[in-house]
C-alpha cells in the first residue's frame, strides 16, 4: 500500500465533498440538527402538568389542600371547574392532564377529626407519564396528611412538634441522586445522543459516497486501474472519518455547553473511544455499500441497520437490564452499547481507563472486524 | 498462440498480432445470459468495433476484457495473460485504459478538467513531469486547453467524452476500451471524436476496442463485430461484411404509398418508409451475377408494384444496417402489419395544422434553452425534431404539451391553444417518453386497461380498443406477460400502444427508439407509418439517430436552442449537394496523413471514415486529379473517388460548422 495513492484518492474525495454544497451541508448540519431536535424533544421529565380543581367544598381547608398541588413545580394550575362534567372533554382535548376533585364536606370531616376523601383524575394515555403523575399526587397527599396529623396530635396532646414528628414517622428517608443530582434527563440523554447520532450519520455519509461512485460508473476507474483495494478503501473512507470526527467534536460541544451536561471523565479516553466508534460505524457503512448497488437501497439498509439498534439495543432509552434476555444478548453483540457506556461513564460518572478499557477493546475489535469484512467483500473484478 | 502473442508484444510486435483473445466467452447475470459463447480476437494497432443495440452484450464483454468484471465461462487472454482471477487481471491493467459507458458518468462532476486528468494520472502512478507534458499534448489535441479550469459538470456532451478520452489515455495504455463513446453526442462532436481517435490509433499504434449503437458508425472500424443477444452476428472489415450480403436496395417514390408498402412487404423481407420514398432490400437469387443484380432487383420491384404509378426509382448498394437486419432476422421477421379496418379519417379544414409553434422561447436564468422556435406539422405528417442532448428538444415538447409555460411565443396543438387550453391539449395528444412510462409489474393487458381508464376511454369502448391496439402494435399473444419481462422492442411497442389508447390526433414521441435494436426499430416505424398514413395522426418524434431522421416527412434541426434547418430530408440533402457538391469517398495508402494534406490543400471537410477519406466536392470530373496533386508531395496514392449518397449527418454537420464559423466571425 502506497501512502501517495491513498492520498490521491482521499484528496479527490475531499474536493468532491467540499464542492457539492448540498452534500457538505448534509454532512455538517444533520448531526447537529438531530442533536438539537432530540435534545429538546426527547426530554423525559414530567413537569408543569396542566391541572384543574373541582372544589365542591370551597372551605379554607379544601383551598389549603389544593394549593399544595398548584404551588408545586410539577403542576400548572389552569383554573377551577364548576363540576365533574367537563373533565372528560378537557382531558381528551389535552387541555388538562390531571384534575383534583374535592367533595362537599371535606373541611367539615377534617374539622371533626374524620378521614376526608378526595379524588384525582389522571390522563393515562402514556403509562410512564401517568405513573410519574401518580407518584407526585401520592407524595403531595402524603405530605398533606402528615402535616394534618401532626397538627391534630399537637392540638390533642400539646406535645412539642419534634417528638410528635418522630412518633408519626419513625424512619425518615433522605435520597441523593448520584451523578445527576437534579435528575435532569437531558444530562443523561446528551451523551447517549452522541452515541445514537454517531451510529447513524457516518454510515449514511459513507454509503452515499461509495455507492454514488458505483451508481454513476466512476468506480470502474478504480477497478480498471492498478490502485490496490486497501489504497482505495482507506483513501475513500478517510475524508468521511474526518468529517465524522469533526461532528463528534461538535456534538460534544453541544452536549457540554448547550445542554449543560457535566463532563467529569478522562478526555483522552473518551476521544479515543469516539474515534474507534466512528471507525466502527463507518465500517458498517462500508460493508453495506459493498453489498448494495443503488443509493436508495443503501439508505434504506442503513436506516434499518443503524437506527433500530442505536435506539433500542444500546441502553439509550431502555436500560439494558430491562431488556429481555434475548434482546440484551443482541445489545451485547452490537457496538452501540459499549460506546453508550463509555459516553455515560465519561460524562456523568467521571470514570476513565480503569473501568472503560474493556469497552475500548471491544470497539477496536469491532472496527477491525468490519473493515476486514468490507475489504474482503470488495472486489475490483466483481461478478455483477 | 497466447505465448506467441506475448513474445511478439514484448519485442515490438508486428501489427496484427492478437492483443485480446476470447474463446467461447460466457457471462450470466442470474438467469439471464449477457454474453453467450463469443470468440473474438482484437489485433494490435487496429480499431476494432463492437456494433449492436442495448443488451447485445457489448458492455459486459468490454468490462470483462478490461478485467473489471468476472466471466462465467470460456477463456480470455489479454496481452498473452490468461485472465482468470482478480490477481491475474491486475497484471495487465496498467497496459489498458477503460472508458465506461455514459456521458461523463465516470468523470467527477465537481472536479475541473485539469483535476480530473490529474486524478486519473496519479491513480495510475504517472510521475508529475510526464503528467504535465502529456496533459499539455492531449489537451491541445482535443482542443480542451481553454477549459482547464472549468468544472466537468459544465462541459457539453462532446467535451465530456473528449475529456473521458484524455483521462483514459493519460497513463499511455497500449489498449483502450471505449464503451459507446459517441452515444447521445451531437454529430459534429461525434465526427470530431472519431477524428481524434483515428489520429491516436494511427500515430501511437494504439489498439482500440470501441462499441457503438449507431449502425452507420460501423464503417469507421478496421474490423467490425456485430452483436445481438450476446452472440456474434457477423464479423469482418466493413467492405468484407457488405460483400457478404448479395442484395440491392431499391427506393421507390409512389403516389399510393400505403398500397405500395403492403405489396412490397408481401414480396420482400425488409421494406421501410423514408419520407415520400419506400426503401426495399431485394435479396439476389443464389447464382445471380453481381453485375445483373441491380437491374433484376429493379425489375422485381416494378413487377410487384404493377398497376401503381411509380414516380421515381433508385437502386443502391445495401449498408451495414441492412446486413445487421438480414443477419438478425433472416426469416424476414417483421410480418406485414395486420390490415386494420381503415379508421374513418377525420376531416380537417384546409390549412389546418395539427401542431403550430410560433417564436417559442424558454429562458432558464441566464440560459436560453429554446430560442425563437417555429414550425408547423400537418395531420398525417411524421415530423422529426433533431438535435444532440441539450439542444432544447425536450423543452419544446414540454411547452407544446402545456407542461412548461414558454417565456415568449405561442402555439397550438390539436386545435387547442397552448397558453389558454393546456388541459384540452393533454386530452387530445398521446405522449410516449424516452423512459417508456409503463408499470413494469403489470401485465401488457393491465397496462393498457390502466391507461385507458386514466385517459377516460368510455368503459364500453375499452375492451375493443385494447384489442385493436394489441393488433396494431403487434403485441398479441403476450397479453399476460409482465411489462418488465418484455424485451426492449416489445416494451417500446407497448408504450406506444399506451400512448394511443384515447385515439389522439397528435402523438409526441421523445426518443422512443433509444436502445432498441434495428429490427425492432423498423417494426416500430411500420406502426408509425400506419398511424400517419392510414389514420391521419400527426407525429412529432425526437431522435439522435441521424439515420432515423431520413424516415421523417419533414424535420427541424435544433442546435443550441435554435432551429437551424427546416425542410424534408430530401430537400435538405439536395440543398447541401447544390451548395457544396456531392460526397466522395476514396481509399488511400495512408488515410490519416492524406486527410491532413487534403485539408491543407483546401478540402476543408476532408475527414477520415474508417479506412477511407470522405469529402464534399462539386466537381467530380476533376476531383481525382486535384486529389492526386494534393497528395503527390507526400507520396500517397489515392484510389478513384466514388460517389456516396449524402446523409442527414452530413447535413447536420455542415450546418452546425457553418453556424460556428459565422459565430466566430
Amino acid at each position: 500500500m502506497k501512502a501517495g495513492r491513498t492520498l490521491v484518492v482521499a484528496r479527490k474525495e475531499w474536493l468532491e465533498i467540499r464542492r457539492d454544497r448540498l452534500f457538505m451541508a448534509l454532512c455538517l448540519l444533520v448531526p447537529m440538527v438531530l442533536m438539537l431536535l432530540f435534545g429538546y424533544g426527547l426530554s423525559l421529565d414530567v413537569e408543569h402538568i396542566p391541572f384543574a380543581v373541582v372544589d365542591h367544598d370551597d372551605t379554607p381547608a379544601s383551598r389549603d389542600y389544593s394549593a399544595r398541588f398548584s404551588d408545586s413545580r410539577y403542576f400548572d394550575f389552569r383554573g377551577r371547574l364548576a363540576d365533574e362534567g367537563a373533565i372528560d372533554r378537557l382531558i381528551a382535548a389535552n387541555a388538562l392532564r390531571a384534575v383534583l376533585v374535592i367533595p362537599p364536606g371535606f373541611g367539615r370531616d377534617l374539622g371533626a377529626g374524620r378521614a376526608a376523601r378526595v379524588q384525582t383524575v389522571i390522563d393515562g394515555t402514556f403509562p410512564v407519564r401517568a405513573m410519574t403523575m401518580r407518584g407526585y399526587v401520592l407524595a403531595i397527599n402524603a405530605q398533606a396528611s402528615a402535616d394534618l396529623a401532626l397538627e391534630r396530635a399537637r392540638a390533642a396532646t400539646g406535645a412539642d412538634e419534634r417528638s410528635l414528628a418522630a412518633l408519626a414517622q419513625p424512619v425518615r428517608l433522605e435520597t441523593r441522586n448520584l451523578y445527576n443530582q437534579p435528575l435532569r434527563s437531558v444530562w443523561s440523554m446528551a451523551p447517549k445522543l452522541i452515541m445514537v447520532i454517531l451510529m447513524i450519520a457516518p454510515p449514511f455519509l459513507t454509503v452515499l459516497g461509495v455507492v454514488r461512485e458505483k451508481e454513476g460508473g466512476s468506480i470502474f476507474n478504480i477497478y480498471a486501474s492498478t490502485v490496490s483495494k486497501a489504497e482505495f478503501l482507506v483513501g475513500k473512507l478517510l475524508p468521511y472519518v474526518a468529517i465524522s470526527l469533526f461532528n463528534a467534536l461538535l456534538l460534544f460541544g453541544l452536549a457540554r455547553w448547550l445542554f449543560g451536561a457535566p463532563f467529569k471523565g478522562d478526555p483522552l479516553c473518551f476521544a479515543l473511544a469516539t474515534a474507534m466508534y466512528v471507525a466502527c460505524t463507518t465500517g458498517i457503512g462500508l460493508v453495506i455499500s459493498v453489498l448494495v448497488r443503488t443509493q436508495t437501497a443503501a439508505m434504506v439498509v442503513v436506516a434499518i441497520v443503524t437506527v433500530v439498534p442505536a435506539a433500542l439495543y444500546s441502553g439509550a432509552i431502555i436500560p439494558i437490564e430491562s431488556l429481555s434476555p434475548a434482546a440484551a444478548g443482541v445489545a451485547h453483540l452490537l457496538p452501540a452499547m459499549y460506546y453508550a457506556q463509555v459516553a455515560t461513564g465519561s460524562f456523568l460518572k467521571g470514570v476513565g481507563w480503569p473501568v472503560l478499557w474493556p469497552n475500548l477493546l471491544v470497539l477496536a475489535a469491532y472496527a477491525a472486524l468490519l473493515m476486514t469484512v468490507g475489504y474482503l467483500l470488495f472486489s475490483k473484478r466483481p461478478r455483477a | 498462440m497466447a505465448r506467441a502473442a506475448l513474445v511478439t508484444a514484448m519485442d515490438g510486435s508486428p501489427a496484427g498480432a492478437a492483443v485480446v483473445n476470447l474463446r467461447g466467452l460466457v457471462k450470466r447475470y442470474g438467469a439471464a445470459t449477457a454474453v453467450d459463447g463469443v470468440d473474438l480476437a482484437v489485433r494490435r494497432g487496429r480499431m476494432h468495433g463492437l456494433i449492436g443495440p442495448d443488451g447485445a452484450g457489448k458492455s459486459s464483454l468490454m468490462k470483462i476484457v478490461a478485467g473489471v468484471l468476472a466471466h462465467d465461462g470460456g477463456t480470455l487472454e489479454v496481452f498473452g495473460q490468461a485472465v482468470t482471477s482478480e490477481r491475474s487481471a491486475e497484471r495487465v491493467k496498467q497496459r489498458i485504459g477503460l472508458m465506461p459507458q455514459g456521458l461523463g458518468q465516470n468523470l467527477y462532476a465537481e472536479l475541473s478538467v485539469e483535476e480530473n486528468i490529474d486524478f486519473f494520472a496519479r491513480l495510475r502512478g504517472v510521475d508529475e513531469q510526464a503528467l504535465a507534458a502529456r496533459k499539455r499534448q492531449l489537451l491541445a489535441m482535443t482542443r480542451l486547453e481553454r477549459f482547464r479550469e472549468r468544472p466537468m459538470k459544465n462541459l457539453s456532451g462532446g467535451m465530456k467524452q473528449k475529456l473521458g478520452l484524455v483521462c483514459t489515455l493519460i497513463h499511455e495504455p497500449e489498449l483502450i476500451i471505449l464503451d459507446e463513446p459517441t452515444t447521445g453526442v451531437d454529430p459534429v462532436s461525434r465526427r470530431d471524436f472519431w477524428a481524434i481517435l483515428d489520429g491516436l490509433v494511427d500515430e501511437r499504434g494504439l489498439t482500440a476496442l470501441v462499441s457503438t449503437a449507431y449502425m452507420d458508425e460501423a464503417a469507421r472500424f478496421a474490423t467490425a463485430t456485430m452483436m445481438l443477444g450476446g452472440r456474434v452476428l457477423a464479423e469482418g472489415t466493413p467492405a468484407g461484411l457488405l460483400a457478404a450480403l448479395p442484395a440491392t436496395v431499391v427506393s421507390v417514390r409512389c403516389g399510393e404509398q400505403v398500397e405500395a408498402q403492403r405489396r412490397l412487404g408481401a414480396h420482400f423481407r425488409d421494406t421501410m418508409l423514408r419520407g415520400a420514398w419506400l426503401r426495399t432490400v431485394v435479396d439476389a437469387a443464389p447464382e445471380e451475377p453481381a453485375s445483373e443484380r441491380a437491374r433484376r432487383a429493379e425489375a422485381r420491384v416494378r413487377e410487384a408494384l404493377a398497376g401503381l404509378a411509380v414516380e421515381a426509382l433508385d437502386t443502391a448498394a445495401p449498408d451495414l444496417e441492412d446486413l445487421f437486419i438480414a443477419r438478425a432476422a433472416p426469416a424476414g421477421a417483421p410480418a406485414p402489419l395486420p390490415a386494420s379496418a381503415p379508421a374513418a379519417r377525420r376531416a380537417w379544414p384546409p390549412g389546418y395544422h395539427a401542431i403550430e409553434a410560433h417564436g417559442l422561447v424558454r429562458q432558464f436564468g441566464d440560459f436560453r434553452a429554446v430560442d425563437q422556435v417555429s414550425f408547423t406539422v400537418k395531420p398525417g405528417e411524421i415530423f422529426g425534431l433533431l438535435g444532440a442532448n441539450g439542444a432544447g428538444k425536450t423543452t419544446v415538447i414540454k411547452m407544446l404539451n402545456g407542461i412548461q409555460p414558454p417565456t415568449a411565443g405561442s402555439g397550438s396543438v390539436a386545435g387547442a391553444d397552448m397558453l389558454r387550453a393546456p388541459g384540452q391539449i393533454k386530452r387530445r395528444i398521446g405522449y410516449m417518453s424516452q423512459a417508456f412510462s409503463l408499470y413494469l409489474d403489470l401485465s401488457v393487458r393491465e397496462n393498457l386497461r390502466l391507461f385507458a381508464a386514466i385517459y377516460g376511454v368510455p368503459r364500453a369502448r375499452r375492451a375493443a380498443r385494447v384489442h385493436e391496439l394489441l393488433r396494431l402494435c403487434d403485441i398479441q399473444g403476450i397479453e399476460d406477460m409482465l411489462a418488465g419481462d418484455l424485451p426492449m422492442g416489445r416494451r417500446q411497442r407497448l408504450a406506444l400502444a399506451c400512448a394511443l389508447v384515447h385515439e389522439p390526433e397528435v402523438v409526441f414521441l421523445d426518443e422512443p427508439t433509444s436502445g432498441v435494436d434495428p429490427v425492432g426499430r423498423r417494426r416500430f416505424w411500420d406502426i408509425l407509418f400506419h398511424l400517419a398514413r392510414a389514420e391521419g395522426v400527426a407525429l412529432l418524434i425526437t431522435t439522435h439517430y441521424m439515420s432515423e431522421a431520413e424516415q421523417c416527412d419533414h424535420i427541424s434541426l435544433m442546435y443550441a436552442g435554435r432551429v437551424v434547418a427546416d425542410a424534408s430530408p430530401e430537400q435538405l440533402k439536395a440543398e447541401l449537394g447544390a451548395r457544396r457538391g456531392a460526397l466522395w469517398a476514396f481509399d488511400t495508402s495512408a488515410p490519416q496523413a492524406a486527410v491532413e494534406a487534403l485539408r491543407d490543400a483546401g478540402f476543408a471537410d476532408a475527414s477520415l471514415y474508417g479506412t477511407s477519406v470522405h469529402l464534399l466536392d462539386p466537381d467530380g470530373a476533376t476531383l481525382a486529379a486535384r486529389v492526386a496533386v494534393a497528395l503527390a508531395p507526400l507520396g500517397i496514392a489515392a484510389g478513384p473517388p466514388q460517389r456516396r449518397p449524402l446523409s442527414m449527418e452530413d447535413v447536420f454537420v455542415e450546418r452546425v460548422l457553418e453556424l460556428e464559423r459565422e459565430a466566430a466571425r
